[in-house]
């Protein structure tokens, strides 16, 4: 299939809705379904190793990448072992990952990496133009390394590897999209912290948000009619969920988990 | 490459593997990039929020002065995020400005008209994600059908790689008086909620000095207190 038609295909689906909000965002699964249903974590790794077979990859893993300073480790949502954990995957999540996570939130280009004795792979990536090489992330392998980003601000990272991977520059642009389609599914499914989300109420993130625009607690009880200690004792709860030591810093947190825009 | 000042025909056609490294390269990357997918006009907006309103800072864009006058500000921030922009990896829907008064009341039928006879009857709306900067991005042809809906996908994700090989310049380019490193790195201490005093020992400075860094970034945001300073970095990914 040639890259155009597969982007074709891909559009097409589309117009059926899988990366449409009014259905589940794994399309295919969730076609003939009576009522809007949300897909499923296995769903989305059968749809990553769509993926990893189109590029002949033998791995992949699916991460978030945490969105404050404090946490510099990928967190993973599944790989190729589901519902197992590959050994890959435990590695990624340790210190092998953090230049990653950093990358991931300053940049959208791909990485590649080649360790020793994987050479077919490395050639695959060489000659690519706007990805960049990188320290291996699984020892002993090759694989690239796609920075993804949804709607609420969440990142992520999607990873293929093996030894005889395929990619060539027009399909790389292809395989992209899917890998962001794919995560926003993700993140919809499994939002990044949403034991946090929950906990933070629709009031209190309101607060929050104006207070990121710059009204005072004043302001903010005026326009709310609230009075100003009730004002008040929704931002010191809402800081106080968020683990923060003050306001302006819960704003900042809030900002970076995507609680508010 | 260096052809801001050469005529667009004489335009040298970017090397993809060479890195961008500068505003110019920003522009004739746009230039390129357009005329591949069959636009004949592209704007890069970034969003900035005060208070209740959203604002569009233009940081690069070939359409001309007039129509940018036109239209305002408050209708390009519309057309960047509103109900037609597309995240990478979905599927493309451009607005034609001449079905416009049906396409989700993003634009008015005066507006739709305006925007007709100003040469964008067919708008798409691009959300760029350059790492955790969101980005927009506006490519219009004067009539429906002309821009490849296929290449306008593939043009995304170059965008978005294109863009953050220069990101640094980006965060501040649409800023009319950018931040010092300094102030940076107050705003960014304070938002992992240090004091002013806490700030004053990490930078080994005095806090007169910290409030003062702090109410200089304040005044270059136009924000009203801090929260609001350190709010607006965060969104145009400066901290």
């Amino acid at each position: 299939m040639t890259d155009t038609s597969a982007l074709r295909a891909e559009t097409g689906e589309a117009a059926e809705g899988p990366f449409s909000q009014h259905q589940g965002p794994f399309g295919a699964f969730a076609i003939g379904s009576p009522s809007p249903q949300v897909g499923t974590i296995a769903d989305a790794v059968r749809r990553c190793r769509w993926i990893a077979v189109d590029i002949n990859a033998s791995g992949f893993a699916m991460f978030f990448a945490g969105p404050t300073a404090e946490r510099d480790r990928l967190v993973a949502c599944f790989d190729s072992d589901y519902p197992g954990v590959s050994a890959a995957t435990k590695f990624m999540s340790g210190t092998g990952g953090e230049e990653m996570v950093r990358h991931t939130r300053l940049s959208t280009e791909p990485r590649w990496w080649c360790d020793d004795g994987a050479a077919g792979s490395g050639a695959a990536f060489r000659d690519l133009a706007w990805v960049r090489e990188t320290t291996p992330l699984v020892p002993a392998t090759a694989g690239i390394a796609f920075p993804v980003h949804a709607e609420r601000g969440q990142c992520g990272l999607a990873v293929f590897f093996g030894l005889q991977i395929a990619l060539r520059q027009d399909q790389l642009y292809e395989i992209h999209a899917r890998c962001f389609a794919l995560f926003s599914a993700v993140a919809r499914v499994r939002p990044g912290d949403a034991g946090l989300s929950r906990a933070v109420s629709k009031r209190e993130l309101e607060c929050l948000r104006l207070t990121a625009n710059g009204y005072t607690s004043e302001a903010i009880a005026r326009l709310l009619k609230l009075s100003v200690h009730t004002a008040n004792q929704y931002l010191t709860q809402c800081a106080q969920k968020l683990n923060a030591v003050s306001r302006t810093q819960a704003v900042a947190k809030a900002l970076r988990l995507g609680l508010i825009e | 490459m260096n052809g801001s000042a050469a005529p667009i025909q004489e335009f040298p056609l970017r090397d993809e593997k060479a890195p961008l490294s500068s505003r110019g390269d920003v522009t004739g990357f746009f230039m390129d990039l357009a005329a591949e997918i069959g636009a004949d006009s592209y704007m890069l907006v970034a969003i900035v929020h005060d208070q209740d309103r959203s604002d569009a800072r233009i940081v690069c864009s070939n359409w001309v002065f007039d129509a940018i006058e036109l239209a305002g500000k408050r209708l390009i921030a519309r057309l960047a995020q509103g109900a037609l922009t597309t995240a990478p990896g979905s599927r493309p829907r451009p607005l034609v400005a001449s079905a416009a008064p049906d396409a989700d009341g993003l634009v008015t039928g005066e507006q739709a008209r305006l925007l007709d006879v100003l040469g964008h009857g067919e708008i798409y709306s691009l959300r760029l994600d350059v790492g955790r900067q969101r980005l927009f991005c506006l490519f219009s042809a004067a009539s429906a059908g002309r821009i490849d809906q296929v290449a306008v996908m593939k043009a995304q994700l170059k965008c978005c790689y294109a863009l953050s090989q220069v990101s640094h310049l980006l965060a501040q380019a649409s800023m009319q008086d950018p931040l010092s490193d300094r102030e940076r790195e107050c705003l960014f201490w304070v938002s992992e909620g240090k004091t002013t005093d806490e700030v004053a020992v990490i930078l080994g400075v005095s806090s007169n000095t910290v409030n003062s860094y702090i109410t200089h970034a304040i005044q270059k945001f136009s924000a009203s207190n801090r929260a609001m300073a350190i709010a607006t970095a965060i969104r145009s990914g400066i901290i």
